[in-house]
C-alpha cells in the first residue's frame, strides 16, 4: 500500500501540516529550554541533588586518585561503590582541575543526553529522510520527564543510554556495509560501545542481547564470531577487576546488585510510562508489528521489546525506578519517528500473505485518505505527547505568567508542574521526586549543614556525601550499599556499629534512613537529634551523641 | 546455517519462539507440578509469566506460515 501515489494533496491540508508541525516543533523547543535551565540551575548546586549523586563523586574522587571504590564495607570508613567505573573514570580528569564538585558530572550527564538525542534524530533522518521528523523524534527524547529530571545528574545512568544507542545506530546497518574492511570498523566500534555502556552500568546487559540476537537472525556466524569476541573482552576485564579488587569488584556490583522486585512498584510505573509516553508507543508498537510480519525485524524492535520487558520489569526492584525506562524511552523515539516519516511519505509496502489478505486489502481503497489523514495526525501525536510530558516552573517572570495562562499549578516541591503526578503532587511508587529546581535557600541549607561537619572535631557521618566532602572531609558510609549487602546476608556491620555505640562520630545527617536496621538501632540508642534541616523539601535530620 | 549468506526466516523465527514460549510455558508450570508442598498456587508473578510464554509460542506459531521471507 504505497500512498504517496494517490491524489494530490489539496493546499489547505499541506499549510495545515505545516502548521501542525511548527506547533509541534515549537512545544518541543519549549521543552528544551526547561531542560538546559533545569541543567544549568543543577550545575551550579554544590551539593546532592538526587539521593546517591555524591557517592558517585566519591568513586570519581577514588578514581582520579588511583584507587578502586569497591571496598571493605566492614573496614572504616564502610564505603564501597556498587556501579561500574567507566562513567567515574571519565570525570576523573575534572577532579585533578576543579576538586570535588558536582557540576562537572551532571554536565557529562546533560551532554550524554544531548549525544542521545542526536544520534536518534541521524537514525530517524537515516531511514526516513525528513529532517523535521529527525529533528522532533531526538526532541522528543529530551522532552520525556524521565529523561528530563535524570539527565543532568551525576549519575551513569544517562552516559549509559548514550552508549546504547550510539551502538544500535552503528550496528543497525553493519550487516548491509559490503567493504569488509569498513563493515569490521563498524562492528567493532558497535560492540565497543555496547562495552562501554555495559561498563558504565549493569543494565546495558538488555542492549548487548537485543544486539546479539539481531545479529543471529541476519548472519548467525558474523553474530557468534563478534559476540564470542566480544565476549571474551567483556569477561577479561571482568576478570582482571576481581582480582584486582580482591574480589570486591564482584561482591559489591553484582552481589550486592540483584534485588527483589516489588511487582506493585513496576505495575505502577509501567502504566505512568505509558500514560505519557502513549502518544509514541503506539506508533513505535505498529512500526515492531509491520517489521514482524511484513519487513524485517530491526535492531530498534529488538532493542525496543528487551528494553520495556527486560528493565521495566526491573524498574520494581528496590533502587530501580522509572529511570530504568530511559532505554526503552530512547528506543521509542527512533521507532516512532520512523513510523512517522514512513508514513509522510507513503513508504509502506505490504509482500502478499495472510495478514494482508485478512487486513489490508479490505483498506486499500481507504489508502489516499489515510495518507492525507497521516498529515494532520503525525504531528498530533507529537503535540499530544508534548503535553502528555509537560514539565515546568510555575514561579518567575515568565514561567508564573505561562503557567497561569495554560492553567498550571505548582504539585512538586519548590513551585514545579510536572504531568507525571496528581493535581495534589501525587506520583507513582518509584518515580523520583525531584525535578524541580534549586532555591538560594537550598543551597544556604546545605552550607549550613556542611559547616556542622566542618566545625565537628569528630568525623561525621552523612547520608548524602556532599556535606562533607564540601567541609573537606571524607564520606563515611555508603548507606544504600551497606542495606544492599545487608538484604543479602554480606554485611555484618559490628565495627560501624561498635563506633556509633562509642559515640566516636561528633554528628550523624540522615535523610531517607536508608541503613541497615542494626546500624539505625545503634544510632537511635546512642545518638539525639537536635535539628533538622530542610533542602530541597527533604528533611535532614541532624544527630549529635547522648551524653554519657 | 554458519554459511556467509544464511539469514534466518520468518518460518525459522517462528519455530523458535514457539519452542522458547512452549518450554517456558511447561517450565513455569512444573514449579508447582514438580513442588507439590509448596502453598499458594500460581502466584502473580507467576501468572504474568506464563500468560507472556504463551503469546510468545502464539506469535511464534503466526510466524510460521510466512514462509521463507527474511525475518
Amino acid at each position: 500500500m504505497n500512498t504517496a501515489a494517490h491524489a494530490p494533496t489539496p493546499r489547505w491540508l499541506t499549510a495545515l501540516h505545516r502548521l501542525l508541525m511548527a506547533s509541534a516543533l515549537l512545544l518541543l523547543m519549549f521543552h528544551l529550554a526547561v531542560y538546559i535551565g533545569y541543567a544549568v540551575n543543577l550545575m551550579r548546586f554544590p551539593f546532592d541533588y538526587d539521593q546517591g549523586e555524591g557517592f558517585e563523586l566519591v568513586d570519581t574522587m577514588l578514581f582520579s586518585q588511583g584507587q578502586w571504590p569497591y571496598r571493605d564495607t566492614e573496614a572504616f570508613p564502610f564505603y564501597s561503590s556498587n556501579y561500574p567505573p567507566l562513567f567515574h573514570i571519565v570525570a576523573a580528569p575534572f577532579v585533578w582541575v576543579f576538586g570535588a564538585a558536582y557540576w562537572y558530572g551532571r554536565l557529562l550527564g546533560f551532554l550524554g543526553t544531548l549525544v542521545t538525542a542526536s544520534a536518534i534524530a541521524y537514525a530517524v533522518y537515516r531511514e526516513g529522510r525528513n529532517r523535521p521528523i529527525a529533528l522532533i523524534a531526538g526532541l522528543a527524547f529530551l522532552a520525556s520527564n524521565t529523561v528530563y529530571h535524570i539527565g543532568p545528574l551525576f549519575r551513569q545512568h544517562a552516559s549509559m543510554v548514550m552508549f546504547e544507542t550510539l551502538a544500535v545506530v552503528l550496528l543497525a546497518n553493519a550487516n548491509e556495509i559490503t567493504d569488509r574492511k569498513q563493515r569490521r570498523r563498524r562492528l567493532a566500534l558497535g560492540f565497543g560501545f555496547i562495552l562501554a555502556a555495559g561498563y558504565t552500568k549493569q543494565l546495558a546487559l538488555i542492549t548487548a542481547v537485543a544486539a546479539g540476537i539481531f545479529l543471529f537472525i541476519r548472519q548467525p556466524r558474523r553474530a557468534l564470531v563478534w559476540g564470542i569476541g566480544a565476549g571474551i573482552v567483556g569477561a577479561a576485564i571482568f576478570g582482571w577487576m576481581t582480582l584486582a579488587t580482591g574480589g570486591e569488584w564482584w561482591r559489591q556490583a553484582i552481589l550486592a546488585n540483584v534485588n527483589e522486585l516489588r511487582i506493585v512498584q513496576t505495575v505502577a510505573l509501567f502504566n505512568q510510562w505509558f500514560g505519557l509516553h502513549g502518544f509514541l508507543i503506539v506508533p513505535a508498537v505498529l512500526l515492531a508489528i509491520y517489521e514482524l510480519y511484513f519487513d524485517r525485524l530491526s535492531i530498534y524492535t529488538l532493542w525496543f521489546v528487551f528494553a520495556v520487558i527486560v528493565n521495566g520489569a526491573a524498574s520494581g526492584t528496590w533502587g530501580g525506578g522509572d529511570s530504568y525506562f530511559t532505554t526503552a524511552i530512547a528506543a521509542l523515539c527512533i521507532l516512532s519517528g520512523i513510523f512517522a516519516s514512513r508514513t509522510l511519505r507513503g513508504g509502506w509496502h505490504f509482500p502478499a500473505n495472510y495478514l494482508t489478505r485478512w487486513l489490508i486489502n479490505p483498506l486499500r481503497r481507504a489508502a489516499p485518505l489515510l495518507a492525507q489523514a497521516a498529515l494532520v495526525i503525525v504531528p498530533l501525536l507529537y503535540l499530544g505527547y508534548g503535553r502528555a510530558v509537560l514539565h515546568m516552573p510555575t514561579d518567575g517572570e515568565i514561567f508564573g505568567a505561562l503557567s497561569q495562562a495554560l492553567g498550571l499549578h505548582p504539585n512538586a516541591l519548590n513551585g514545579f508542574y510536572d504531568s507525571a503526578r496528581t493535581a495534589d503532587g501525587q506520583y507513582a511508587t518509584g518515580y523520583a521526586n525531584i525535578g524541580h529546581w534549586t532555591t538560594e535557600a537550598d543551597i544556604e541549607a546545605g552550607w549550613k549543614i556542611s559547616n556542622l561537619i566542618r566545625a565537628s572535631d569528630q568525623p561525621a557521618i552523612s547520608e548524602d556525601a556532599g556535606f562533607s566532602l564540601m567541609a573537606g572531609r571524607p564520606a563515611i558510609t555508603n548507606p544504600t550499599q551497606l542495606l544492599n549487602l545487608d538484604k543479602k546476608g554480606l554485611y555484618k556491620g559490628d565495627e560501624l556499629v561498635r563506633m556509633i555505640e562509642a559515640r566516636e562520630f561528633g554528628l550523624i545527617v540522615l535523610r531517607a534512613q536508608f541503613y541497615p536496621d542494626r546500624v539505625l538501632q545503634a544510632i537511635s540508642r546512642r545518638y539525639d537529634q537536635f535539628d533538622t534541616v530542610t533542602m530541597n523539601g527533604f528533611n535532614y535530620l541532624l544527630l549529635h551523641p547522648k551524653p554519657e | 546455517m554458519f554459511t556467509n549468506d544464511f539469514t534466518l526466516t520468518k518460518r525459522h523465527l517462528g519455530g523458535l519462539l514457539l519452542v522458547i514460549g512452549g518450554l517456558a510455558f511447561t517450565a513455569i508450570l512444573s514449579i508447582d507440578l514438580l513442588d507439590a508442598g509448596r502453598e499458594g498456587g500460581i502466584g502473580p508473578a507467576q501468572q504474568i509469566a506464563l500468560i507472556s510464554s504463551a503469546l510468545v509460542a502464539l506469535l511464534g506459531l503466526t510466524l510460521i506460515p510466512l514462509g521463507s521471507r527474511p525475518a
